[in-house]
């Protein structure tokens, strides 16, 4: 089992009211999953997917990765965990508009006090994996969305995390875009890499071999 | 990751090229204007410090009880040195200086020098290299004289110096000396200057006044022993005083004047020579004010705060762009210190590029620079391993306080929300608000010590000083004639000309001439049982009519009157003092021998500087004492022709003298250097001040239009005008400046008046110098927000909402 939750909540408080964006959310996933997570607006959706990612913590509940409880666990820890393990896909692709695409792929690994040879055979394996060699040293601003969207997969893919976690990676793109990003997603779960996506359409959901559907914080 | 983080750095500059000019541009000039004044400061502080023996050489004052407050004299009588030397243990070394002006010949070429008479070991007590000649003892011959590289050089040329024989005028004679040493030229940071030295015993009144306890016209410096302490010293003079003065002490008694905690009426003190640059003497007290390097120091520190403030402040604001890639490098697995850091080096790399820019600035501007505040300052004769160490310390201080604030603030952000591009930050404008009020407070804080400064300065220099100095020249009289005899020839040279209305001479200058010299002399006396204290001026005929003094009551010095010489004409402080309600025609033994006649009072008129009340003062006419400056009134016409015909008739009476004439307003003009320094200083300074705020407010203030981009759109929307929703974005910060207003005034206030206090005619204080600055604080500020603000607030409302 890569990660668990046992009765997990999320909320705010509003106005001296607590206002739950999750309430008890039980939940696993096991490595090599493909998860769609499907819910209306505000269903609490992106919360969970943050909440999985260590992005933001849960107010209550367990929450257990690789065996460890994230709940108790130190801060450092933490960081340290998610780092290593998690590579995150957004819906607006938010690759650092300054740097190119090399530069934006290297940037992982120079967190993770990668040997620079090491980051230069790992940034050509992903271009070249990823088919955009000729794109290496263009600006974001420079490509299509798709491509865009292409280069964040690569970039959270390039440290070869255990998880991938996807918050509406077509929400931005047009259908045939689309389609290319999750025969990506497809792709790399045939070869091991767990997914775990937030959609809204059904099409994408189709991609996923397990659905959870969110309800104003409830599974349904 | 440092390669990533330069990349990114300079990406991010090019990319906001404005705010990085912006920027660079205000930290530049802030660095520079900061490293020129704290050069000039640091110049200033370092005056006299390069004696060797620094710490154990001091300067003589007697201190004198008088019926008001104690009196200050750093002027010795002649026997005192060798008598100190002789009775007082624990002396180490000990010399008399006595700085005069001297002619000195050579080859029928004449040189006007400044001349320091001083004892032997003058050269031991003070680091004055000798670099050639006798290094030990150059003065131990009576014939021999020291001179510096530079006057060499002007006399001798490439010709070797040593050994040579000079003409030295000395009581109207040349007498010959020979040079045996060539000392180092004077540093800019010395207060002592000299161009030749010679030994103190050849000094024409010598002889004279080898005994006299009664006649002081020189310094004494001293080196004490190592274990002698200064209160010692001044303890175990006491008895010596009440030996040697015992004369002057004993009219003091009969006086009625009261003697001090230690009951002595006279009493001889020391201070360091290390602080003679900083002293002055209010109240009978010796007092080391480093107020001016201090205050320069001071205004650097508030225009490097300014500019440090606009960098906090727009990186702040500016950073809110740089949210969504924060998010991004946290998802990533960068840690808070990763952040912080990233940002810190990209501060690091603006200051670096200022600092060498405001470096590379201040090099350039030193010599203007130079002339405008009247500085010898270099940044070679300034830096010492200290100095430069705490500019870096400072630098670096600088860049962590600056560049690390703006850095941690956002190294300590969430990362979700910084994903989500919000920064929920009301905390933050309050740190931005205060910044904005230092900024404006010092502005209005320099502002109004600049109106203050002008103000004063303006007073002193249009205020009536009780003589024409618009139209009267005062020149040195340099040569070699006789004092009265030149007059004579001026005179009998100028009456032909048309433009010229009378001329006559005195034995000193009113304001400061281009000589440069200052000096007075006073002479004491008893009156009806009363010692009195008048300040001398020997003067020719016309002297008051010459210089439109008023005339009170009786006559002037007159040539139909034979007796003239024994006659006087006093101020009206002096008929006060001699308590005389009818002084005309009155006597009075001003010497054991001599009765001179007041025969008229004139008008009381600033002799001196402003900053001191009139004293007494009492005119002679008598040919023993010399004359020193010549004095000529001219018609209001032509006046530069004028002067060139004065300066031509000069030059032909005594060919060898340059002509240093000037009108007395210049001289007036100079007196008020020290002033016109601090103005100067002050002015650049709030100049600068609001300049640097500008720049900051301008960009803050555009961001925050920026931010507020869609409540403009919405407003208008519903129906607000251009000038309201103006109205409404220049509020807030003229609440600032208002706010910086009502702190900065008290202390504004406070300073300028308690600089006024050390002038006995100033200025009144009036709440409008601030109110004034406060205003165009203000109007400056509207005009800057003016320039983005109204720009949003004719936007098309549509346009606005789009961008949401």
């Amino acid at each position: 089992m890569l990660l668990q939750l046992k009765n997990v909540s999320k909320w705010v408080q509003s106005g001296g009211q607590r206002v739950f964006l999750l309430k008890d959310i039980n939940f696993w996933v096991n490595e090599g999953d493909f998860i769609s997570i499907m819910g209306p607006s505000g269903s609490g959706k992106s919360t969970l997917l943050n909440g999985i990612g260590m992005l933001d913590a849960f107010s209550a509940g367990e929450y257990a990765f690789l065996d460890q409880p994230v709940h108790t666990i130190k801060e450092k820890q933490r960081a340290k965990l998610y780092k290593e393990h998690i590579g995150f896909v957004f819906q607006s692709y938010h690759l650092i508009d300054e740097l190119t695409v090399k530069e934006n792929l290297e940037m992982p690994l120079l967190y993770k006090k990668y040997k620079s040879s090491q980051i230069k055979a790992l940034v050509a394996d992903t271009l070249d994996r990823f088919n955009i060699v000729g794109k290496k040293d263009l600006f974001p601003s420079q490509l299509s969305g798709g491509q865009q969207q292409l280069v964040g997969i690569a970039r959270a893919l390039i440290a070869s995390p255990k998880l991938i976690l996807a918050d509406e990676p077509t929400g931005n793109l047009n259908s045939k875009q689309g389609e290319e990003i999750m025969e990506t997603f497809t792709q790399l779960n045939k070869v091991g890499v767990t997914i775990i996506q937030v959609t809204h359409s059904e099409k994408n959901m189709a991609y996923g071999s397990r659905v959870i559907n969110l309800l104003d914080g409830h599974i349904v | 990751m440092f390669k990533n983080h330069i990349k990114i750095a300079l990406r991010n500059l090019v990319k906001n090229k404005g705010f990085t000019f912006i920027n660079i541009i205000g930290l530049s000039v802030a660095f520079g204007v900061a490293i020129l004044l704290s050069m000039t400061a640091f110049f200033e502080l370092s005056y006299d410090q390069f004696h060797e023996n620094k710490g154990s050489i001091y300067q003589i004052y007697t201190t004198e009880q008088t019926t008001k407050e104690p009196q200050v004299s750093l002027s010795n009588p002649v026997p005192l040195a060798p008598s100190l030397q002789e009775e007082i243990p624990g002396i180490d070394k000990i010399s008399r200086q006595l700085e005069e002006k001297i002619i000195l010949s050579f080859n029928d070429k004449q040189f006007n020098l400044d001349i320091s008479w001083v004892d032997q070991d003058f050269f031991s007590i003070f680091s004055f290299p000798i670099v050639e000649g006798n290094k030990n003892h150059p003065l131990k011959e009576l014939s021999s004289v020291v001179i510096t590289q530079e006057t060499a050089k002007n006399i001798f040329g490439a010709q070797d110096a040593i050994g040579k024989t000079v003409l030295l005028q000395i009581n109207q004679k040349e007498e010959p000396f020979v040079i045996s040493a060539i000392a180092e030229d004077n540093k800019p940071n010395s207060s002592i200057e000299f161009d030749i030295a010679v030994n103190f015993v050849r000094h024409s009144k010598y002889q004279q006044n080898k005994d006299a306890w009664d006649t002081k016209n020189h310094q004494v410096y001293i080196q004490l022993d190592k274990e002698v302490s200064v209160a010692n010293f001044e303890k175990s003079t006491a008895a010596f005083t009440n030996l040697h003065y015992k004369e002057e002490i004993d009219k003091l008694k009969r006086d009625g004047v009261l003697p001090d905690q230690n009951n002595q009426y006279m009493q001889l003190h020391l201070f360091p020579f290390e602080d003679n640059h900083f002293l002055s003497f209010p109240a009978g007290k010796a007092n080391v004010s480093k107020t001016l390097p201090y205050l320069v120091l001071g205004v650097a520190f508030l225009i490097l705060l300014i500019a440090c403030v606009n960098f906090v402040n727009m990186n702040i604001a500016k950073s809110s762009t740089r949210l969504k890639e924060i998010g991004m490098r946290k998802t990533l697995g960068a840690t808070k210190k990763h952040v912080f850091f990233q940002f810190w080096f990209e501060s690091i790399l603006i200051f670096l590029t200022t600092i060498i820019i405001g470096v590379g600035m201040s090099v350039l501007l030193l010599d203007p620079f130079k002339t405008l505040f009247n500085t010898e300052a270099s940044l070679g004769s300034t830096i010492t391993p200290v100095i430069g160490f705490g500019f870096i310390l400072a630098f670096f201080m600088i860049t962590l306080l600056a560049g690390g604030y703006p850095a941690l603030l956002l190294s300590k952000l969430g990362t979700l929300q910084v994903l989500k591009g919000k920064l929920n930050g009301k905390g933050r404008n309050h740190v931005r608000d205060v910044l904005i009020i230092i900024q404006f407070a010092i502005v209005i804080l320099l502002t109004s010590g600049a109106f203050v400064l002008w103000g004063q300065l303006d007073y002193m220099r249009s205020k009536d000083l009780g003589f024409n100095k618009e139209h009267v020249i005062s020149f040195p009289l340099n040569g070699k004639r006789n004092s009265y005899e030149a007059i004579q020839l001026i005179r009998e040279e100028l009456e032909r000309q048309p433009n010229i209305v009378s001329v006559t001479g005195s034995d000193n200058n009113l304001g400061i001439g281009k000589d440069g010299s200052v000096y007075q002399s006073i002479l004491g006396f008893d009156h009806k049982g009363k010692g009195v204290k008048t300040n001398m001026l020997v003067v020719d005929y016309d002297y008051p009519e010459t210089l439109d003094i008023e005339l009170k009551a009786g006559r002037t010095f007159n040539r139909s009157f034979p007796n003239d010489s024994k006659s006087i004409l006093i101020n009206e402080a002096m008929a006060k003092e001699l308590e005389e309600s009818d002084p005309i025609n009155k006597q009075i033994m001003m010497d054991d021998s001599i009765k001179y006649t007041i025969i008229g009072v004139i008008k009381d008129y600033n002799f001196r500087k402003l900053n001191k009340k009139i004293d007494p003062i009492t005119l002679f006419m008598d040919t023993e004492w010399d004359l020193y400056y010549g004095y000529v009134k001219i018609a209001p016409t032509n006046i530069i022709e004028s002067y060139d015909n004065i300066k031509s008739i000069w030059q032909k009476i005594e060919p060898q003298a340059a002509f240093l004439g000037s009108f007395l307003d210049e001289n007036i003009d100079r007196t008020f250097r020290s002033e016109k320094i601090m103005i100067t200083i002050i002015t650049s300074g709030a100049i600068v001040a609001v300049i640097l705020s500008c720049i900051g407010l301008l960009a803050i203030s555009l961001l925050v239009v920026n931010q507020r981009t869609k409540e403009i759109g919405v407003r208008k929307v519903i129906g607000a005008s251009v000038s309201s929703i103006t109205i409404l974005l220049a509020k807030d910060f003229i609440k600032l400046v208002l706010i910086a207003f009502a702190c900065s005034v008290p202390i504004a206030w406070w300073s300028t008046s308690n600089w006024l206090e050390n002038y006995s005619y100033h200025i009144d204080l009036t709440l409008w110098f601030f109110v004034i600055s406060g205003i165009l604080a203000i109007l400056i500020a509207l005009a800057t927000i003016s320039v983005g603000t109204i720009k949003a607030a004719m936007q098309n409302p549509v346009k606005s909402l789009r961008t949401e």
